[in-house]
């Protein structure tokens, strides 16, 4: 056995915690996982069935945890993994699954299957069987401190040119402040207009508000790839950043898995509860909008419809609030056929988009928006995580769909009553 | 001579001119960052956007274009950036949103347009350290100026 082998199957051996073992033993072997990944409904491999990409762990389970298992291992009767079943499993664990979780959501007997994807990963990366993509990314995240390689400098440019458009100042480094914007590498590379748009919300709401030049990154690739000692420590570099200006909130922005990150697996990588709360943008617009100090003018005249992102949405819990921010502005919204914890992914998810080998299977699952979208006919597509928008648009484009996909929250900005605007006609 | 002075006044402009005006002044704001992207498709949509006799037909092919060569020119997330190529992406954002039908568009396409080239600059400006920022603005509200004259 290959010193790497060994690390892998030791690291699968540390991820069969109660509740994967409880899962395992709990399967009936039904399939309705199956109908409910796009993976599997859109190109009908029996091998991407949700349940079948956990087949190695599985197997370590029973060999190293059951009964049975340990006695047919001991009389030589039961299979041992491979390392050439881990090069087999490394597309259905990474190319082919997204941790959006709806496989999760149909499970009879309650598996969370996303939460054991997840697991396998942390033994797939330690056996060595990740995505040079995937690995690349974590390694830029750990010495630079963004997968794509976003300096402060970029940042403090992409600021300036913000500042340019609005005529006021972006707070950075403010101490006390309530609220601590994180970003995602690809809303400063690709969407920095996001940050005019929070920019312009937050003044004409008065929230009290800065970004750290020490942890300005939202995202998490320990997680996406499978080492939790990466995750924790990027999780870590935001903690600290968050003591050090005393803020009372962190914001996640329009980024799918780095909600799911910050919120709801950093305490758990880290060992111990923030000092602090984390909200997604999207909960924040919310809570201005009830407030009161949220106020839009003007309704979109196209038809709009919204994708829920999977981290967002179906793992996140935050289902209404986009819908509420929607009808503020628009004159004709409709939902997609199945929507809010039961939506479909864009396909991306999970690291997927930043794995290029998965780039034909990613475009042939996304026939399954399609069907969405088919089904309502909408004029623009609004979302709240911009990778979901990328890969959406590229998808669009793909299948010849004219749609435009629109953030939610620049959409709101766009909507703002007063002189918030840049340009603002009011 | 009509002199924009600030986003404003430019935007205010903007909103007025029809939408086959619009899309021609956008094409401008485009042209005056188009070295800034190295693909040469948009060099050929952007003359498409900013003829005023260019048929629908024409307009939704360049339009296809423009986005197949925006999602080309994209980083792909978790890859590493280079702020350059970044620069060519905005380009190509630009011109797609120039030939983006007004009422798909909710801040209008011609600032649509001319906010990507601005984000072209920054990226060329991340690459070369200089601080660029509102001198886009300012040859943009020169360029609006002019096409109102002309």
């Amino acid at each position: 056995m290959s010193a790497s082998l060994e690390r892998g199957l030791n690291a699968f051996k540390g991820q069969i915690d109660a509740p994967v073992a409880a899962f395992f033993s709990s399967c009936v072997r039904c399939g309705l996982c199956a109908e409910a990944c796009l993976f599997y409904t859109e190109t009908d491999d029996p091998t991407l069935t949700p349940i079948h990409k956990l087949e190695p762990l599985r197997r370590v389970w029973r060999q190293e945890y059951t009964f049975w298992g340990k006695l047919a291992k001991a009389v030589g009767l039961s299979k041992p993994v491979t390392d050439e079943e881990l090069t087999e499993w490394e597309p259905l664990v990474y190319d082919s699954c997204t941790m959006c979780g709806r496989c999760s959501m149909v499970c009879p007997v309650g598996n969370e299957i996303a939460y054991m994807i997840r697991k396998m990963r942390e033994g797939m990366a330690a056996a060595g069987h990740a995505p040079t993509d995937l690995i690349g990314a974590t390694q830029r995240a750990v010495t630079i401190g963004s997968p794509m390689g976003v300096k402060l400098p970029a940042l403090q440019a992409q600021i300036r040119h913000a500042e340019a458009e609005l005529g006021f100042s972006i707070p950075v480094d403010v101490e006390g402040a309530d609220y601590m914007l994180l970003l995602s590498s690809m809303e400063i590379m690709n969407f920095p207009e996001f940050i005019s748009a929070i920019a312009r919300i937050f003044k004409h709401a008065n929230v009290s508000w800065t970004i750290s030049s020490e942890a300005f990154e939202a995202t998490n690739s320990g997680i996406q790839i499978g080492v939790s000692e990466i995750a924790a420590e990027l999780v870590e570099r935001i903690v600290t950043a968050a003591g050090k200006l005393k803020v009372k909130s962190v914001i996640s922005p329009e980024c799918g898995h780095a909600y799911m990150a910050i919120r709801w697996e950093g305490p758990n990588l880290i060992g111990r509860p923030y000092d602090f709360k984390v909200v997604h943008i999207l909960e924040l617009l919310d809570e201005l909008r009830e407030q009161g100090r949220l106020q839009t003018t003007g309704k979109e005249t196209q038809r709009l419809t919204y994708h829920d992102p999977c981290q967002i949405s179906r793992r996140g819990g935050v289902v209404q609030q986009p819908r509420n921010l929607i009808d503020m502005v628009a004159g004709d919204f409709v939902e997609m056929p199945e929507t809010g914890t039961m939506n479909w992914c864009c396909g991306a998810g999970g690291g997927v988009s930043a794995n290029e080998r998965a780039d034909e299977l990613r475009l042939q699952v996304f026939k399954r928006k399609k069907k969405q979208l088919d089904a309502i006919h909408p004029d623009a597509l609004v979302s709240a995580c911009s990778n979901c928008r990328i890969y959406l648009e590229d998808g669009l484009e793909e299948n010849g769909m004219d749609m435009p996909v629109l953030s939610l929250t620049e959409t709101i900005a766009e909507h703002l009553a007063g002189s918030e605007q840049p340009g603002s006609k009011d | 001579m009509t002199r924009i002075n600030n986003d404003s006044e430019f935007r205010i402009a903007l909103d007025a001119l029809d939408p086959a005006r619009q899309r021609q002044v956008a094409a401008r704001f485009v042209e005056n960052v188009l070295a800034l992207c190295s693909d040469e498709r948009i060099a050929r949509v952007l003359r498409v956007a900013g003829n005023s006799e260019s048929s629908e037909d024409a307009l939704a092919e360049a339009l296809k274009t423009a986005r197949a060569t925006t999602f080309d020119c994209h980083t792909r997330c978790g890859s590493e950036g280079d702020w350059a190529e970044q620069a060519g992406y905005f380009v190509a954002r630009a011109a797609t949103a120039a030939l983006t039908p007004i009422g798909q568009m909710p801040s209008g396409p011609a600032w649509q347009a001319a906010l990507s080239s601005r984000m072209a600059q920054t990226s060329q400006s991340i690459v070369t350290g200089d601080d660029t920022a509102g001198q886009e603005s300012n040859q943009q509200y020169r360029i609006l100026s002019e096409f109102l004259e002309s």
